[in-house]
């Protein structure tokens, strides 16, 4: 890894820790008294920004901070009882969404490929964090006790709408944050070089 | 807000569990996780709950924070306790109350359940308790270590963890800053639409992303006018080090894994 690899995953770390409690700043991100979290937006990002390998440690490096006990999760919490949360697969789907967000883009670069990009992520994001929900609720509450799978991806559909949206914005922001900033970086002219020789 | 985001949980302390060297504590919960799930009769489980709790009376972490680290889990541990008792029926039945009755294997079953929870939770709570994110960050890079033989970024991964904690505050702050300069344009955030209020993010994300890209690439030039080229023969400005009490709390720790496997049924 170069040295800007390293500093721009840390940012997005640091990225993905204030998306997931933006509510603190921005108060007004609330669906019906649901805090809106953007961590999906900020992991897709990573992905389609640093690429699939680069945009996945990233997120591992994000999930590594929380457990050691910094508030970077939602809400504010972080530690490693988090690991036994029901929702930690969410958390875990951060670096399959840049992963699967980063390999989409890295085939070839358009607008509908930056939007499909950001809608495998969110594939992807959906597939881990539910069947993570269902495994540890089937497991505390024991075999069929709990709720059923079905039951478990009907309890989450509501949030398909915001997320598909934001997923949306997501793809906008990495082509307008491509078209403007980035292109002009030290760091994006080396990869281009990098790449045609 | 912006004080806990550099701390996290770590409560400062002198206590001797804070004074050990972060590799020591993370080894023995480590293996502490394991021996959890060996133990399975009265004694090794009355062992394992003295050292547990004997250790978080040694952190001298005010009783308030300990709960607190619990607090999201109470409902975990409670409800797996509950459930076991009235949904599963087996074995013989114990006694009943209200003509409700409670099964012994069940109670038996729930209550090791939650305890084997209960300690886990505990003990691993002590160490982000005890242990600033920063030391513990220096312990991950030498105990992952191995790791580099698999091509794994082990110093990578110390390194942008560390990095990070030290930039989530700035951001943090100049997320707000943000928020504020747009609100004083006229950008709107408080009304409209769910797709109104989604689309006000992009001025306050994009400036943000920007803001961050500079920091990352300034941060790269002064690393690199610096000398830094990765983690080949750098050096450390705080060294670890293993000292008396390290290992006399190694030894203490074999002692009580023995015990939990000798008093196993």
């Amino acid at each position: 890894m170069r040295t800007y690899d390293i500093t721009i995953g840390s940012m997005f770390v640091a990225l993905m820790a204030i998306g997931a409690n933006i509510t603190a700043i921005a108060p007004f991100l609330s669906v019906m008294g649901v805090p809106l979290t953007l961590q999906t937006f900020v992991a897709i990002l990573s992905g389609l920004i640093l690429g699939k390998k680069r945009g996945a440690f990233a997120m591992f490096v994000y999930t590594a901070v929380g457990l050691i006990g910094v508030p970077v999760f939602a809400g504010f919490s972080g530690g490693l009882g988090s690991f036994v949360s029901p929702t930690f697969g969410f958390v875990l789907s951060f670096m399959g969404i840049a992963y699967a967000a980063g390999a989409v883009i890295e085939k070839r670069q358009a607008f509908n490929r930056y939007v499909k990009a950001s809608l495998a992520g969110l594939a992807v994001n959906y597939l881990i964090g539910v069947t993570w929900l269902y495994a540890a609720l089937s497991l505390w509450a024991g075999e069929g006790a709990g709720i059923s799978y079905t039951a478990a991806w009907a309890s989450m559909l509501p949030f398909l709408l915001k997320d598909g949206a934001l997923a949306f914005v997501a793809a906008l922001t990495a082509v307008r944050l491509e078209g403007s900033y980035l292109r002009n970086t030290r760091w994006r002219q080396h990869q281009k070089q990098a790449s045609s020789t | 807000m912006n004080n806990s985001m550099i701390i996290g949980q770590y409560v400062p302390g002198t206590s001797l569990i804070h004074r050990l060297d972060p590799r020591t504590k993370i080894l023995v919960i480590f293996f502490f996780v394991i021996i959890v799930f060996f133990a399975n009769s009265v004694w090794s489980y009355s062992i394992l709950t003295a050292f547990a709790i004997g250790t978080a009376l040694a952190t001298r972490v005010p009783l308030s924070f300990i709960v607190k680290g619990l607090k999201p889990v109470w409902f975990l541990i409670v409800f797996t306790f509950l459930l076991h008792l009235f949904v599963s029926r087996q074995g013989d039945i114990l006694f009943s109350v209200l003509g409700f009755p409670f099964y012994e294997e069940s109670l038996i079953q729930g209550g090791t359940l939650s305890l084997r929870f209960f300690l886990l939770i505990l003990f691993t709570s002590l160490l982000t308790l005890t242990t600033s994110p920063i030391e513990i960050t220096d312990a991950i890079e030498y105990l992952l270590h191995p790791l580099k033989k698999l091509r794994f970024p082990v110093h990578e991964l110390a390194l942008m963890m560390s990095i990070s904690l030290r930039f989530i505050p700035t951001l943090m702050q100049e997320a707000e800053k943000i928020s504020k300069a747009q609100a004083s344009r006229g950008v709107d955030f408080r009304t409209g639409s769910l797709k109104d209020r989604v689309s006000a993010v992009i001025p306050l994300l994009i400036p943000l992303f920007v803001s961050a890209f500079k920091r990352a690439e300034e941060l790269a030039m002064a690393m690199e006018a610096r000398g830094y080229q990765g983690g080949e023969g750098r050096t450390k400005i705080r060294a670890l080090l293993f000292r008396k009490k390290d290992y006399i709390v190694f030894f203490l720790f074999c002692l009580i894994m023995a015990a939990t496997i000798g008093t196993r049924v």
